[in-house]
């Protein structure tokens, strides 16, 4: 009878405060980037989470996450172009207009952020710690293609759990070459010369590829990433704010500024002649 | 019996909300009736300086059109010495589900001591703003529900200010204002930190017009501003009201002052 | 998947609306022509639900005549997008409105003016130096947004209008089988020979 009284008895207040293993948790300073996350206690946390936070088919949502984007990366003789809006947006409340959603993975790898702001933020810098510890365990920098295989992997385990990321990953390799591929959360891994990403995606679609050609200067490529993502802001009212343009080559990545579109859409269209749907003159 | 006591919901019993909660997977569509969150209203604000940053939070909780309490403080010292985190740089301040709140505050209050213990130092203020992300993304699948900002003396002793989305998503800024407010008072703050849609006078006309430059404000500036932008929420948010609660990070601490605010 | 683009230049507005009739999953007809004649100078593209949009636009077209018979004068094209936008509007708050989006291409001969109309089915209006319809509107919008100026000769418009097709058919996933080209000039409205099976690729 004791036994079987020891086999059902638990020593009293056991899970009061914090576990054993939330103790070493917070003990160890390190384990910053882990892949251990709470679950609410459900039997479908993947549906629960769902109705928490998925502001499309639930409008009404409590937790609303930073959404909407336009992204893109090509690449060309010089090496890739990569450009982003900054706005996030959370239902219709612009919730900043200053993101950084370009990421540098490291000094000659960018990422992009298209989706949920803070699955980019935090699978990309996991991805950073996987891309240094390869360059230790090896003894040289990983490749482009393999990098993005381990954020495809990854996101492929958490298939289902509502991430919602649209990534790409631009990088100069010696023996790749530039190399650019496109990840999202549904697992799809793609490599390409050119991809637009985000709810304003198709809009610089339009302009990059009339005007798209593997020859392109240095000059002319920026122009055109510039002027694309441009193109976006001025149609897709989730995209807006500042255009953050860099331009990655054999020795690193080179930033080319984070400036502010409204000026920049009244040069374009005063100098150019652009934008003629747009009156100039006050009514 | 202490097999009583465990944490877990009993079988079949009421779960962890009042509402039945499933604890096999049922096939079909359903719908969720888990809902642990609450929002318990407020707002808060942080603006950072040269050589300081202000965060401030009104003092009101309420739970849909009942007040809970008048004096219910959102700001939190980070990481100080003893109870009353004597020598702390960090505040954090949370809007949102006050026991989420709580728990975060924790959390990070935990992980920032413990570095001190086991490294002999304090923690950076950049170190505590990416470990608050971390601690918010552990959470992805199920957050809390919560706006963070944390404020403290970055290592050139210039202010910091870190704003979050639930799950941890961050960024280093000037000013933001969280919660039930925010879109009464970053409208505002864009305009007078930040300097939006202002212009030089004298610059020109129409397209001539040369746009104001932001710099850092004076301290004095600073309080004044966070001042009006909640004496203006209060009178247009029914969750924003009682008290205001501020604290100012310099590199020789933290000053808490409190202010009244309308009450009804 | 419908296709409808207007560009307005100097002395032109062109028209042009994919052939491909479409019904579910299958394709009926790759020689369709969702566009009616008004009068000599205006020119209506359609595009909606089946059965709405052919029905609307003859029933528009008759009425557009009879105005020009009973009055031996025809309406500028200002008025006829008014008369359609109200039509469009009536037929909105009766019991089964027209579930049709429209552009109407047209020359003012007394402005001296091309002229288009953009109208959704909900009866918006607007006059616009360039339009377009449906998923074209995502794709050509902002290519069109860049390229035109309001001081174009057609050679330029057909060129910015290969540039819009080119694109659609790069990466719209369904084929819409090429587009029917019309121009309205002062001299009234005449089709245009266009070459559909220029091969785009995908960068």
């Amino acid at each position: 009878m004791d036994s079987l009284v020891a086999q059902y008895t638990r020593p009293a207040f056991s899970e009061a405060g914090q576990s054993q293993e939330e103790q070493q948790g917070l003990s160890q300073a390190s384990p910053e980037l882990s892949l251990k996350f709470a679950l609410p206690p459900v039997a479908q946390s993947a549906s629960w989470l769902r109705a928490m936070t998925d502001d499309y088919s639930n409008p009404n949502c409590p937790i609303k996450i930073a959404h909407g984007t336009t992204t893109l990366a090509f690449r060309f003789k010089g090496g890739i172009i990569v450009a982003t809006d900054s706005r996030a947006t959370a239902g219709n409340w612009i919730a900043s207009q200053t993101v950084k959603k370009v990421i540098e993975i490291n000094n000659c790898l960018l990422g992009t952020m298209a989706g949920g702001a803070a699955d980019c933020q935090y699978w990309l810098a996991f991805l950073g710690m996987q891309c240094r510890l390869h360059e230790l365990r090896h003894k040289r920098r990983i490749s482009v293609a393999a990098a993005s295989k381990i954020l495809a992997n990854l996101v492929y385990s958490y298939k289902g759990m509502g991430l919602s990321m649209g990534t790409m990953c631009a990088g100069v390799t010696p023996q790749e070459g530039p190399a650019l591929y496109y990840i999202d959360s549904d697992g799809t891994r793609l490599a390409g010369n050119l991809f637009c990403v985000g709810s304003g995606q198709t809009f610089a679609y339009g302009v990059l590829d009339a005007q798209y050609q593997y020859d392109l200067s240095d000059e002319d490529a920026l122009e055109l990433g510039r002027r694309s993502i441009l193109a976006a802001t001025h149609r897709d009212a989730y995209s807006g704010g500042f255009i953050n343009l860099y331009h990655v080559k054999e020795d690193g990545w080179v930033k080319h500024g984070f400036n502010d579109t409204n000026p920049m859409f009244w040069k374009t269209k005063l100098e150019k002649g652009e934008f003629s749907n747009v009156t100039a003159d006050l009514v | 019996m202490a097999s009583v006591f465990t944490g877990a919901p009993p079988q079949g019993g009421p779960g962890y909300s009042f509402k039945q909660t499933p604890t096999v997977a049922l096939s079909g569509e359903r719908q969720h009736s888990f809902y642990p969150y609450t929002d318990n209203g407020g707002s808060t604000l942080g603006i950072s300086g040269a050589d300081f940053t202000i965060l401030a939070g009104d003092t009101r909780s309420t739970h849909g059109y009942n007040i809970n309490t008048r004096y219910a403080p959102k700001l939190f010292k980070i990481g100080g010495e003893g109870p009353e985190n004597k020598g702390s740089r960090i505040v954090l301040s949370v809007v949102g589900f006050a026991a989420d709140g709580d728990a975060l505050k924790e959390r990070l209050d935990t992980i920032v001591k413990m570095y001190k213990y086991q490294h002999g130092k304090s923690i950076t203020v950049a170190a505590c703003a990416q470990r608050l992300s971390h601690i918010l993304y552990n959470k992805r699948f199920f957050p809390y529900y919560v706006h963070a900002i944390l404020g403290g003396i970055d290592e050139d002793g210039k202010g910091a200010l870190y704003s979050y989305d639930p799950v941890g998503s961050y960024e280093r800024e000037q000013c933001r204002a969280a919660g039930a407010a925010a879109s009464l008072i970053m409208p505002f703050l864009d305009n007078q930190v930040n300097l939006k849609n202002q212009y030089e006078p004298g610059s020109g006309t129409g397209h001539d017009l040369q746009a104001k430059l932001a710099q850092p404000l004076p301290r004095k500036d600073v309080e004044d501003l966070v001042r009006d932008a909640f004496t203006s929420a209060v009178e247009r948010h029914i969750e924003v009201g009682d008290g205001l609660q501020m604290m100012i990070i310099t590199k020789d601490g933290i000053e808490e002052t409190f202010t009244p605010l309308k009450k009804d | 998947m419908e296709v409808l683009l207007g560009i307005t230049g100097k002395d032109f507005t062109i028209v042009a609306a994919s052939k491909a009739a479409m019904r579910g999953a299958t394709i009926l007809k790759a020689s369709d022509d969702k566009t009616r004649e008004l009068n000599s100078h205006s020119l209506m593209a359609f595009s909606g639900e089946a059965g709405d949009t052919v029905q609307f636009a003859e029933f528009i077209q008759a009425n557009i005549q009879l105005y020009s018979m009973r009055n031996s004068m025809e309406l500028s094209p200002s008025a006829t997008a008014s008369f359609v936008r109200g039509e469009l509007a009536r037929a909105l708050r009766s019991r089964r409105p027209y579930t049709v989006n429209l552009l109407l291409g047209g020359y003012d001969k007394i402005a001296d003016k091309p002229t288009l109309y953009w109208i959704d089915y909900l009866a918006s209006s607007a006059p616009v130096p360039y339009a377009a319809h449906g998923y074209a509107q995502y794709y050509c919008l902002s290519l069109l947004d860049k390229h035109h100026h309001p001081d174009i000769d057609f050679e330029r418009g057909m060129k910015i209008l290969r540039m819009c097709t080119e694109e659609l058919k790069r990466r719209l996933p369904i084929d819409f089988k090429g587009v029917t080209v019309k121009v309205i000039t002062k001299d009234g409205i005449r089709e245009v020979e266009y070459e559909d099976d220029v091969k785009v690729v995908v960068p």
